[in-house]
């Protein structure tokens, strides 16, 4: 147990392409975040805010 | 160091989402030209404003072509003129001020937002679409009534606007 990088970090790793480590549900579970951040700040501020009359000019 | 190839991903992605947000307010302030509400109004005596020029009466008034101003005094508990009427397809600069305790001025559904401090002129101007109603609530608690607190703003067409001003206060 407790399986780690830097314990199977061997020479062969330093400077690779390959990836020991690769925890692609992070990476998958960030990415579904990151949608969510980007679409609701598209519909906040681009269609709720700027979208709704008497906007403020002055 | 070596930094993973997610790791570069994400800290790629981030920066983008930042300049995206970034962008966006920027492009609100100089494509549809998005302002906040101006603070160069000078203070005026809350207690007298019976005795100032513009909100004696409050009332709307062309200053341009096309421009008009609304001089509003909120106060326990209402808007005065109430309802404001303004001609459709213009600039309107409303000049709000309170005559006794902090309020709030929100044109509801609407970005038109802001505070009414006694002694306080705020001042914010907006461009009206084609006529509509709107309502208008005091959104900071001010008395017992605060609840009740409620105007309206007329936008109508330029004909209907010109024809209430010169024809009939009557209505």
């Amino acid at each position: 147990m407790g399986r780690n990088e830097t314990a199977h970090a061997s020479a062969e790793d330093v400077g690779g392409e390959t990836e020991e480590f690769d925890p692609i549900g992070t990476l998958t579970l960030i990415a579904i975040y990151f949608a969510i951040l980007v679409v609701s700040w598209v519909y906040i501020y681009y269609i709720e805010f700027l979208g709704r009359d008497l906007v403020i000019v002055g | 160091m070596h930094i993973h190839a997610y790791e570069k991903l994400w800290l790629a992605a981030s920066v983008l989402l930042i300049l995206f947000l970034l962008g966006s307010v920027t492009y609100g302030a100089v494509g549809p030209g998005v302002a906040m509400v101006s603070d160069s109004e000078p203070a005026i005596d809350a207690g007298a404003l019976d005795e100032d020029d513009r909100f004696s009466e409050p009332r709307v008034e062309q200053v341009g072509e096309n421009e008009y101003a609304a001089y509003v005094v909120a106060r326990q508990f209402g808007f005065q003129p109430d309802p404001i009427v303004v001609p459709a397809n213009s600039t309107v600069t409303f000049y709000v001020t309170s005559a006794d305790v902090i309020h709030g001025f929100e044109v509801a559904g609407t970005n038109a937002n802001t505070m009414v401090v006694p002694g306080e002129v705020s001042e914010i101007t907006v461009e009206t679409d084609g006529p509509a109603e709107y309502g208008i609530v005091c959104n900071e608690y001010c008395g017992a009534a605060h609840h009740a607190m409620e105007g309206k703003l007329e936008v109508v067409s330029q004909s209907a606007y010109e024809e209430r001003a010169s024809g009939g206060d009557g209505e």
